[in-house]
Parts: C-alpha cells; structure tokens; sequence
C-alpha cells in the first residue's frame, strides 16, 4: 500500500498540473485563435507551391499573404502557371499581369579592362572583396561564375573565354531569382517577359569615365533615346532605361547605340 | 542578496559560465541557426526570452510545489512540462498581439522549446539554494545573452568562411566545429573568475 502510494501521489500531481497547463492551452487558444482570410489558404493552394522565394516573399505562403494584403503583384511570381494565376486573379479581384525575366545588365567582359589579374580562390564573390573585383569598372560583370553555381537550372551560361561575361538562357531560366541574389555586383535584373531589348550596361559613370574603363559600357550620349519613336527611353543618372510600358520592340536604339550595349534578349 | 551577488550571477551566466562555451549546452541551435548573423540575432533574442521567463516559471514551480511536496526528483518532466506549455502560451499570445514580433521570433520559438540550454538553465537553478525568485530569473535571462553572444561570435565567423580558401576536406561543418572550439577555448580566460 506504501509502495502504491509513493507512485500514485507524485503520479497525479503531475498529471494535474499537466492537466492545468492543457486546460490553460486549450482555453487560450480558442480565445487568443487569429482569423485567417480563408483566400489566403486558397492562393497558396493555387500557386506553385515551389518555395523558391523569387517573388522575395519567404517561401508561397508569404506571397499569399502579401497578394491577399495587396502588397505583391501576381507578376512577381514565375514560377506560377499562366492559367492557375488567372484562377488566383479571379480569386482576388485583381489583374494577373505579365511575368519577369532576368538579364544581366553588362556586356562588357573582355571589352572591359582589368585593373589586376585575379589568382586568388573562389567566385565573384570574393573577388569582390579585393579592391571591388578585378575590372575598371565598378558594375562589370567579374565573370567567375557566382550566378551560374547559384542557377539550379543551368541557364546561366557560364562566362565563355570569347565574351567574358555570363548570359542567361531564356529557354531553361525559370526567373526564381537565385542568380540576381548572388551577383554582387547586382547587375542581373527584372524585365517584362515580353520586352525584347535591354540596356547591358550598369555603369552609372560619366562618359568619358565609362569610355576609358570599357568599350562596351553606355556613354549616356542619348542616340538610343532619339532614335527611338515610340519615346520609351530615358538616359537617368547618366544611365539609358528603357520603360518596358512604352517599348514596341522595334529594335532601333540596339542599331543606333555607338558602343553596341543595348542588346536583343537571347 | 544583494547587488555584488546579483553581479555575480550576471557575469557568470554571460562569460564564466557561459551556457553554450563552457558548458556545452544548447549546441544544436548554436550550429544549427548560426549561418548568418541576422537570423543568430532572432535566435539569440528569442533564447533570452524563454530562457528568462522559463528560468521564473520553473523556480516557482520548484519552489512552491515539488520542494513542499517532496518530488524532487520529478523536476526534469515537471520543468520540461512547463516550459513547453509556456513556449506554447507564448507563441500563442505573440500570435495574437505582436504579430510583427512573432514574425522575428515566431519560426524560433518551437525550436527552443525542449532545448537542453533552457532545461539547462532551469536545473541549475533548482540545484541552488541561497537563489531567490529574481535571482532566478536574472540568471535566465543572462545566461541567455550569453548564448547570444556565442551565437553571433560564430555567425560573424561562418560568414568570413564563406569567401576564406578552406582545404576541401574541412569545408562546411568540420571547420564550423573547429572555429567553434577555438572560440571556446578563448572563454577557458574566464574558467575560475567567480
């Protein structure tokens, strides 16, 4: 009988104060229970559900968070069907908009000149960290590959001996972003997936600045800007961009630029 | 106790002591969450956190009814019955009212709740007799600025590994251990202070 009480005893005081606790968890969490917009549960079902954190949300159910907020455009997200992003849109109320491609925004490479042979260790990355990378420069592209070892895709081609640069291939690249996140140069950005031309340049220098670092590098003389009909460029802080809402894909700008940086999406 | 006992406790949870280097607790999160120095910050903040409250709860716990009751020897399921309760209360609670808090926190808190630092923390101070409530909860909450303070000190390693030219066979997580070790055995200086 002693034996039976010595476990029985302690026994029930930890199952009270178990059971306490789950009355006090079950009570709390009736009272404190947060109300989910039930569209929110049905975009996340709609969309990919591949996780890649190209539209910078953490993950799909952040992005339907922020779509059914109103903070995110439905175009942020590639990874997402045409057809299930109408669904989405009908869901909402809202547009489905067009999807984004990447670029990189520099043609340089061999063109460009070097201010030291690199024969360290490693990527871009650290090659950035030796007096900003081995080119003239300041936004070159370094060529040694961060992108194309971010890419889970290969469709970032690796910077050829000829070019020295990398390019993206449009058939393979999904536009999840992995390869804009670790240029750190940050020259790989979003275009309109229809946009045809893109400035491949990111130099934001004066010309004789750029001329003097690379001989494909944008001068800022503004020959694309009047050559275009439809005024869709601008040059901005020394820099041509094209506003993808007013381009007609007439191919102009690309022949009239002197140093060949506008280029056609390959 | 007073003020130079309270100063003990607290340069003995951060430095002597410390959870994480001396006494080798709580080394999963260490190396689990210590990639990047912003998300060992969340970690580290959170650790505090229920390291503080739980340090409280559990006292009281042991204080008021397995010390009166004499079960002493039940005080690892009791504390960890507590602690992942309060761990639920909380997340529930932030949920509710902080949700920009829950979103620093929140992915951090499930993680720690059975974590061996807390429980850790929650052990000793049950082992210590002259200890009051306040001291007691001024011991959990530094003992987990300690461990934030190891975390961030092997985050700000893991990222200058990321660019160092390491041999092939310690890349990753041998050379992450071996960092780790040679930063512990810089807290051995502090071994005997209090």
């Amino acid at each position: 009988m002693e034996l039976f009480l010595k476990i029985i005893i302690p026994a029930s005081i930890l199952l009270s104060l178990a059971l306490v606790f789950g009355v006090l968890i079950a009570v709390l969490g009736k009272k404190l229970a947060v109300s989910v917009d039930p569209r929110e549960e049905e975009v996340q079902a709609l969309l990919s559900g591949a996780n890649c954190g190209g539209c910078g949300y953490p993950g799909c159910a952040g992005f339907a968070k922020a779509l059914v907020a109103g903070t995110a455009n439905l175009s942020d997200c590639s990874a997402t069907a045409q057809s299930r992003k109408a669904q989405i849109a009908a869901v909402l109320g809202i547009e489905a908009g067009s999807s984004v491609r990447y670029v990189i925004c520099c043609c340089g490479g061999n063109e460009a000149k070097d201010k030291y042979e690199y024969m360290g260790f490693g990527d871009c990355r650290s090659m950035e960290l030796l007096a900003g990378g081995r080119k003239e420069c300041p936004r070159g592209c370094l060529g040694m590959g961060s992108c194309t070892t971010a890419c889970g895709f290969n469709a970032v081609v690796a910077a050829g001996e000829k070019e020295g640069y990398a390019i993206i291939d449009r058939q393979r690249c999904v536009s999840c972003g992995a390869c804009a996140r670790a240029c750190p140069k940050e020259l790989i950005k979003r275009i309109p997936v229809d946009a045809k031309y893109y400035v491949a340049c990111s130099n934001h220098e004066r010309g004789k600045e750029v001329r003097a670092a690379c001989k494909k590098g944008c001068l800022a003389c503004g020959a694309c800007a009047r050559k275009c009909s439809a005024g869709a460029i601008s040059i901005v802080d020394n820099l041509a961009v094209i506003d993808y809402e007013k381009c007609t894909s007439c191919g102009a700008c690309a022949a009239a630029c002197p140093a060949n940086c506008i280029l056609e999406v390959k | 106790m007073n003020f130079t006992q309270y100063l003990l406790i607290i340069v003995s949870g951060i430095f002597v002591n410390n959870f994480v280097l001396s006494q080798f607790l709580g080394i999963c999160p260490f190396l689990g969450v210590s990639r990047k120095t912003d998300t060992a910050v969340g970690m580290g903040l959170a650790v505090i956190f229920v390291m503080g409250v739980a340090s409280l709860f559990t006292f009281i716990v042991q204080k008021y009814v397995l010390v009166p009751l004499h079960i002493e020897y039940l005080q690892t399921i009791a504390f960890i019955l507590v602690i992942a309760a309060f761990v639920q209360i909380v997340e529930m609670v932030l949920k509710k009212f902080s949700p920009g808090l829950y979103g620093a926190l929140g992915v951090y808190l499930p993680l720690i709740t059975t974590n061996c630092a807390v429980l850790g923390v929650a052990i000793v101070n049950a082992g210590q007799p002259s200890y009051t409530v306040l001291a007691a909860f001024i011991n959990g909450v530094f003992s987990g600025v300690g461990f934030m303070l190891a975390i961030v000190l092997l985050a700000g390693v893991r990222e200058r590994l990321e660019s160092a030219d390491v041999p092939k066979a310690f890349k990753g997580f041998p050379i992450t251990l071996a960092a780790a070790s040679i930063i512990s055995m810089a807290f051995v200086a502090f071994a005997g202070m209090v």
